[in-house]
């Protein structure tokens, strides 16, 4: 079974790709065929996002449990959704230069993902700066609350403090996509696609993380006797 | 019956939230105490707060910077001076109670929540009496001239509550940790950075003359919301 969903996983995402290059029509008034970034980049910003929501309900999970599989879990999605974050933000910063002219020009939403990647980030030096399991995954599932609580404000405070000229077709204002029937079936497949490339992801790096730690106590064991 | 059990309530209820600020005023009154024998946290803030004033004072030039980039420039200065003397000086609450080994004591003797707000109360009086020194010495070596000085008290208040709040739980989470004095700035500097952005948003408008605008309730509101968050986590970070 599980071998049989991974290659389903497989044949959707590569029909996800030939669908972007050869079933859905460039976006008009982008050059070139420089719009098809999006098939890749919007689920990747929208997988990490789902990462880091996750993590947080599996931080949270882990305060009421105290189990310390949630803890792995939240660990192990926010790696994941750093990964993510980061191609994201580069496929962003890729497609700015081809149609703003520049890599990087503090974007709201450009700013908003630095900061969230930077906030990930200081709570994996956080894990890294605690050895005992159990204050670990407390002290992290801490800050990963704290981190839901406080990251929302950058998406009211940023719209204000710089311009934006970030292509809004499907999260819009008026809460419709704006976009082409063809374009839009893809993207959903992607996003689809995506969603469930993460959470196969997941799934593998938390066994991985799980083994090797009933390696390394199983080794202290060994030592001890 | 129902109404004995009410008056029986009432007095029991009354005492356990006397007994609770009794024990905020104690842990506030104890960090006073530590500090004045030791003098490290009041030491280390005014002075790393006076000497970036003075480099700044000194390379801006004896006039100041001109008025039209000084009101673009120097609200963020102010907090960038504000928020490296917090970092220096706020984590040492929690850091050292664990360096001292009291922090097993004070598990055993205070309530959480009212050891998170009498450490609320110590770093709240540590950053309220740093805007003091700052603030009045930053204007006049500045010749900053502020338009709206009641916006600039109510952003200095709101800011640094949030300042004080975010670093006290901040805190509490690097106490515990092996590297301490860097991780509080990588940790502390993410949560704290809606917080600067609006803090300074609102300096710059009290220097150059706006209203509150949307930014003061979205500080406010960063500031509850920080509280709130801080009395539901603070148990989990405190307690093993």
């Amino acid at each position: 079974m599980k071998t049989i969903s991974a290659w389903l996983l497989w044949l959707w995402v590569s029909l996800v790709i030939l669908g972007a290059f050869y079933y859905a029509p460039p976006a008009e008034g982008f050059q070139g065929g420089s719009s098809r970034i999006l098939f890749f980049h919007v689920p990747m910003a929208w997988a990490s996002f789902a990462g880091f929501i996750a993590a947080s309900v599996w931080s949270i999970r882990y305060l009421m449990t105290r189990d310390l599989r949630h803890d792995r879990a939240a660990e192990v999605a926010i790696q994941l959704g750093l990964v993510f974050g980061v191609l994201a933000t580069v496929t962003g910063a890729i497609w700015a230069r081809i149609e703003w002219g520049a890599y990087w020009n503090w974007d709201p939403r450009q700013t908003s993902i630095l900061i969230s990647l930077l906030f990930y980030g200081a709570y994996l030096a956080l894990r890294g700066a605690v050895e005992d399991p159990e204050k670990r995954a407390r002290l992290s599932a801490a800050y990963a609350i704290l981190g839901l609580v406080v990251t929302p404000f950058l998406y009211w405070i940023m719209p204000r403090l710089t311009f934006s000229l970030h292509p809004e077709p499907v999260v819009n204002a008026e809460g419709k996509p704006k976009m082409q029937s063809e374009i839009l079936q893809v993207l959903m497949a992607s996003g689809i696609g995506f969603t469930a490339l993460f959470f196969w992801l997941h799934n593998l790096q938390t066994r991985v993380q799980a083994l090797a730690e009933r390696k390394s106590a199983a080794r202290e064991q060994g030592y001890g006797a | 019956m129902l109404q004995a059990t009410s008056v029986l309530a009432k007095p029991s209820a009354w005492g356990s939230a006397e007994g609770w600020a009794a024990e905020v005023i104690a842990v506030f009154v104890k960090d006073w105490r530590c500090e004045f024998r030791t003098r490290y946290a009041l030491n280390t803030l005014a002075l790393f707060a006076l000497t970036t004033m003075v480099v700044m004072s000194i390379s801006l030039g004896p006039i100041g910077i001109d008025r039209t980039r000084g009101t673009k420039v120097l609200p963020v200065l102010l907090w960038v001076i504000l928020l490296f003397s917090v970092s220096a000086g706020l984590p040492r609450a929690f850091i050292q109670e664990e360096e001292s080994q009291t922090a097993t004591a004070l598990r055993l003797s205070a309530t959480p929540s009212a050891l998170f707000c009498g450490k609320l109360l110590y770093c709240l009086t540590l950053v309220g009496a740093l805007e003091l020194l700052v603030t009045p010495v930053f204007v006049t070596l500045m010749n900053l001239e502020v338009i709206s000085p009641a916006l600039l008290v109510g952003t200095l208040a709101a800011g640094g509550y949030g300042l004080a709040v975010g670093s006290t739980l901040v805190a509490a989470i690097i106490a515990q940790a092996r590297t301490k004095g860097t991780l509080f700035s990588v940790l502390a500097f993410p949560v704290l950075l809606p917080l600067l952005l609006l803090a300074v948003e609102l300096t710059f408008n009290a220097v150059a003359g706006g209203g509150g605008g949307v930014a003061l309730p979205q500080l406010l509101l960063y500031d509850a919301s920080v509280t709130v968050v801080g009395l539901m986590l603070f148990p989990v970070v405190w307690n093993p």
